[in-house]
């Protein structure tokens, strides 16, 4: 069998002592730097990418590649230990994560969160092995109408999020969907919202908002009853998972691995979505949904699942097609221009070494991980229990450097300030982050899509029903909004009739 | 204890400001920075890191590539015209930062050849005409007579409004008399994306991102914007063959410098990047990206994107495109 | 009844200012059609709805009882974010490694455990020397280790 030979090449490959070598420090790297708050994969490739240039193609991909999904175990660590998330797919780690944290779970929820990506990376592996070139005809049958429609289920699925009150969360996503108008209009190219300032016109990044609703945020409530917070961290049980945890989060992650594999094939940020669509699917699946949001371990493991398996398959487009489906693929794509290897259709055929060592490192890379973080915990663990007077302006500090680090310009620090603010005050009015930071995310692709699918169906909005995948989606949609309002209904009557008692 | 601190930063103060640099024949005592006013992994970003890669050896102090990404880069070169012009700070740019720019934004926070100097243009490639592969045209020809028959039909797909391929696009419509539907992207890549999966019909592409497309047959070429045709593909020609003048459309890339360089300092520079963009090695990894090495004097270059400037705000004009909608 | 005082109410208040806000600053920015819709059209609709949902939230914290907003605490947030605006303010002029440490007292000095005594201190130039070798050195992130106070 042909795979078979392949496969042996990329094993070959994959396991020579120096791509071996590369491997581990690239899941090392992207461990240590995905940890620090703020600092991200794509600033991280960036700055190494000259380093990869005197290596074999294959050892520089290898090596970045490793630094990728490294990166995102490493991001997870810290939305869950403080609750801050360094990209869009860990805000939902963040949720139930930390709550767990708090609750002297963060050992289990690490372990957790490790083994689930392990398992999804495993399969995501196999399935780019056995699929990619097929897989990747399936990008190209998503057009604007089909984003826009999978970007209008997104913004249902990010309703869900929220534990609270359905009207705040709707107000939180539009505010989100709001921020995210900042910026050059891709349509028109014209500026909007940014004040003059020629530093927002490229919109703010991500990282940004994150780090202020979220980091500043919860640093400036924590600081509010530190007392309390110490005596709630004493109590750390279980580092390991039990027997009956592994056994609740056994479908969760085989759900997120199935979603995130799908979603991450679709190069026009479909793998962001991955991980809140999880969630959404596990709290809606989940007989107990209230626990969602207080520290429920499937809301971990679903989404851990999710996001590494999508970070797995969006090298999918990447390599099939040339298409980056990430800043992160950009670079990659970038590193491989310089090495002469013009990404598309044939890098298959044309560097078999390169292909399938690739895929052969990325199941060796997830190993390595598992093996890597799961002694790490104790320490990870032991690491907040650290005084908070130690350990907040150590966070800040990070969180600046972090985000100076993304354009190199001081200005995002001050925003950043700004949005700290912002966060503290609305945690005040019960306005929960997450769904701000969905909405911030999906509202520029949602307007995007939708302009750009109504300019080439020259107006005709029926297109969206009468296309079958963007039909599906809609569909999908409108039963998950079903879905979350008629508790919401049932519980106002219920509401209604115990008022007039 | 304090007092021993701010002796020892006293006295590195003074050492610092004795070893400023006095003449500019010392040139270079310091590390050199190259602002890239795009994220790492563009064309920008690749040419630099290449031609500073290779100056490295000789050129006696370290260069280093700083990303100053935003407003296609807005952001960096108006960070390099307020630097000082001693040298220490240069840049590689593209087309987009040096010649649409100012032909297409107002209020541009800097003008390229009132507060920089253009120390060389180093790279072009031509821009392909290309269409997805199961378009009924064939030929340049039919594609035009296609236009003609239904205008403002076909859907021209761009990495964005005011880019290089968004205005090559226009330069033909008006070129040929034909119109149609722009369509912008958010950058190249998915606009490559929806040509292939047949969502858009036609585009303007750098040869060099879209050959590999071309030789698998996920899109059709249909001409080449270029004075002659390609050697990878004889068989395509180019607007001139087919009649069709004032279609020449390069994507370039440019260093340049703060204005007021001392000319010693900016021959240094000068002749090290155009040596290194010219060297064997630089050429040969250029040419497999697609690009052709040009590598020409300042003086060669500055009326190059004089006529750059000249062009697009021509063809801006009577397109009229404007960021205001 | 405790009215205007609700976090429902004050919500409201913030999504309606937000709301027209948007709506307001955007008013130049052209509409277009439903087909081809300009670059006013979804900012005008997204605000006008932020600003409903927040009518909607200020009507439900006037007519029902709710929680009131909680204190806002001042003292930390000016240390805390200010810290972060001295460092954005004084990074160029004084370096990494001078901004770091004294934006990293400011912000420690937020909380109530906060004193000055040699451990923390000692652990200060650590974690600073830290940032410096692997940021600037390690990572080479363009931030100057010395600013240009000091001549470099």
């Amino acid at each position: 069998m042909d795979l078979l030979s392949d496969l042996l090449l990329g094993a070959q490959t994959a396991f020579s002592v120096w791509n071996l070598l590369y491997c581990l420090l690239g899941v090392f790297l992207g461990t240590a730097i995905g940890v620090l708050p703020g600092l991200g994969p794509t600033a991280t490739i960036a700055m190494l990418l000259p380093v990869t240039f005197g290596l074999a193609p294959e050892t520089a991909l290898i090596m970045l590649a490793g630094i990728f999904y490294g990166a995102q175990y490493g991001g997870s660590t810290t939305a869950i230990l403080v609750n801050l998330p360094g990209e869009s797919s860990s805000v939902v780690t963040a949720l139930d994560g930390y709550q767990m944290a708090r609750k002297g779970q963060a050992g289990k929820a690490l372990a957790t969160a490790a083994i689930g990506s392990f398992v999804a990376g495993s399969i995501a592996t196999v399935l780019i092995a056995f699929f990619a070139p097929m897989l990747a005809e399936v990008a190209l049958v998503f057009g604007p109408h089909e984003y826009f429609s999978l970007m209008v289920l997104g913004l249902a699925a990010s309703v869900v999020l929220a534990s609270g009150s359905l009207l705040h969360a709707v107000g939180m996503i539009l505010f989100g969907l709001i921020l995210g108008l900042i910026g050059t209009d891709v349509n028109s190219g014209e500026m909007r919202y940014t004040f003059g300032l020629w530093s927002l016109a490229d919109g703010i990044s991500f990282v940004i908002v994150a780090m202020g609703v979220f980091g500043l945020g919860e640093i400036l409530s924590n600081l509010e009853n530190e007392t309390e917070r110490s005596t709630v961290l004493t109590k750390v049980t279980g580092l390991m998972p039990t027997r009956n945890d592994l056994k609740r989060i056994a479908a969760p992650v085989m759900r997120g691995t199935a979603i995130g594999s799908v979603l991450g094939i679709l190069p026009g940020g479909g793998a962001m979505l991955a991980s809140f669509a999880s969630y959404a699917i596990e709290k809606k699946a989940s007989k107990r949904p209230q626990d969602f949001g207080k520290g429920a371990i499937e809301g971990v493991a679903g989404p851990e699942s999710a996001n590494n398996a999508g970070a797995q398959t969006s090298f999918i487009p990447m390599l099939t097609l040339g298409i980056p489906s990430n800043p992160v693929m950009a670079l990659m794509i970038g590193a491989l221009i310089m090495q002469g290897i013009q990404p598309g259709p044939s890098v298959i055929q044309e560097q078999p070494v390169l292909f399938w060592g690739l895929i052969v490192s990325m199941w060796v890379g997830n190993l390595m991980l598992l093996v890597l973080n799961l002694p790490l915990i104790g320490l990870w663990v032991k690491m907040i229990s650290i005084p908070y007077g130690f350990l907040f302006p150590a966070i800040v500090a990070f969180c600046a450097i972090g985000v100076f680090s993304l354009n190199n310009a001081t200005f995002d620090i001050w925003l950043m300030g700004l949005f700290g603010i912002a966060g503290y005050v609305l945690r005040k009015l019960d306005c929960e982050p997450a769904p701000l930071l969905l909405g911030f995310v999906l509202g520029p692709m949602l307007e995007e899509h939708l302009r750009r699918a109504m300019l080439v169906s020259r107006g005709d909005a029926t297109t969206f029903v009468s296309r079958p995948i963007s039909a599906v989606l809609l569909i999908l949609a409108l039963l998950l909004i079903a879905s979350i309002l008629a508790p919401q209904i049932r519980a106002k009557r219920e509401e209604a009739f115990q008022d007039e008692e | 204890m304090f007092r021993y601190v701010f002796t020892a930063i006293g006295s590195a103060a003074v050492a610092c400001a004795m070893s400023m640099p006095a003449a500019a024949q010392d040139y270079p005592t310091k590390p050199v920075t190259v602002i890239v006013p795009f994220a790492p992994g563009g064309a920008s970003d690749t040419i630099g890191r290449l031609a500073t890669q290779i100056m490295q050896p000789t050129f006696g102090q370290p260069l280093v590539v700083e990303n100053k990404p935003g407003a296609n880069g807005a952001v960096g070169a108006a960070e390099l015209s307020r630097e000082a012009p001693d040298g220490y700070t240069i840049m590689a740019a593209s087309i987009g930062t040096l010649g649409i720019n100012p032909a297409l934004q107002e209020d541009l926070p800097y003008d390229p050849r009132e507060d920089m100097e253009i120390l060389t243009v180093a790279v072009r490639t031509p821009n392909a005409l290309v269409t997805r592969p199961d378009i009924e045209a064939t030929t340049a020809e039919e594609l035009i007579a296609a236009l003609k028959e239904n205008p403002d039909a076909m859907l021209f797909a761009s990495s964005g409004t005011g880019s290089s391929d968004h205005l090559t696009a226009e330069l033909f419509w008006q070129v040929t008399g034909t119109s149609g539907i722009h369509v912008p992207y958010k950058g190249g890549g998915p606009a490559q994306t929806d040509l292939m999966g047949g969502h858009a019909d036609a585009s303007f592409q750098n040869l060099g991102a879209i050959a590999n497309f071309v030789r698998e047959g996920k899109m059709k070429m249909l001409a080449l914007a270029a004075s002659e045709r390609s050697p990878d593909f004889p068989d395509v020609p180019t607007f001139a063959e087919l009649g069709i003048e004032g279609m020449e459309v390069y994507s370039w890339q440019a260093f340049a410098a703060p204005k007021g360089l001392n000319p010693a300092v900016k021959d240094v520079l000068v002749t090290s990047i155009t040596e290194a963009l010219k060297s064997p090695q630089a050429t040969e990894q250029l040419q497999k990206m697609g690009f052709e090495v040009l590598a020409n004097s300042p003086v060669e270059a500055d009326a190059f994107v004089a006529d750059e400037i000249a062009r697009w705000t021509e063809v801006i004009k009577a397109g009229n495109i404007s960021p205001e909608g | 009844m405790q009215g205007h005082r609700t976090k429902d109410f004050w919500a409201g208040v913030v999504y309606v200012t937000l709301g027209l806000a948007t709506v307001i600053l955007g008013r130049d920015l052209p509409m277009g059609s439903a087909a081809r819709m300009g670059a006013g059209y979804f900012p005008t609709v997204l605000g006008g709805l932020l600003a409903l949902i927040g009518a909607i939230s200020a009507a439900r914290g006037l007519l029902r009882p709710g929680e009131a907003v909680p204190r806002i605490h001042i003292r930390p947030m000016i240390l805390v974010i200010g810290a972060t605006f001295f460092f954005a303010a004084t990074l160029e002029w004084l370096g990494l490694a001078v901004a770091l440490p004294i934006a990293i007292l400011i912000t420690a000095s937020a909380s109530s455990t906060f004193r000055l005594a040699p451990v923390p201190v000692v652990g200060l130039v650590l974690f600073t020397v830290f940032c410096v070798l692997v940021f600037v050195r390690g990572l080479g992130v363009p931030m100057p280790m010395l600013g240009t106070l000091f001549g470099a």
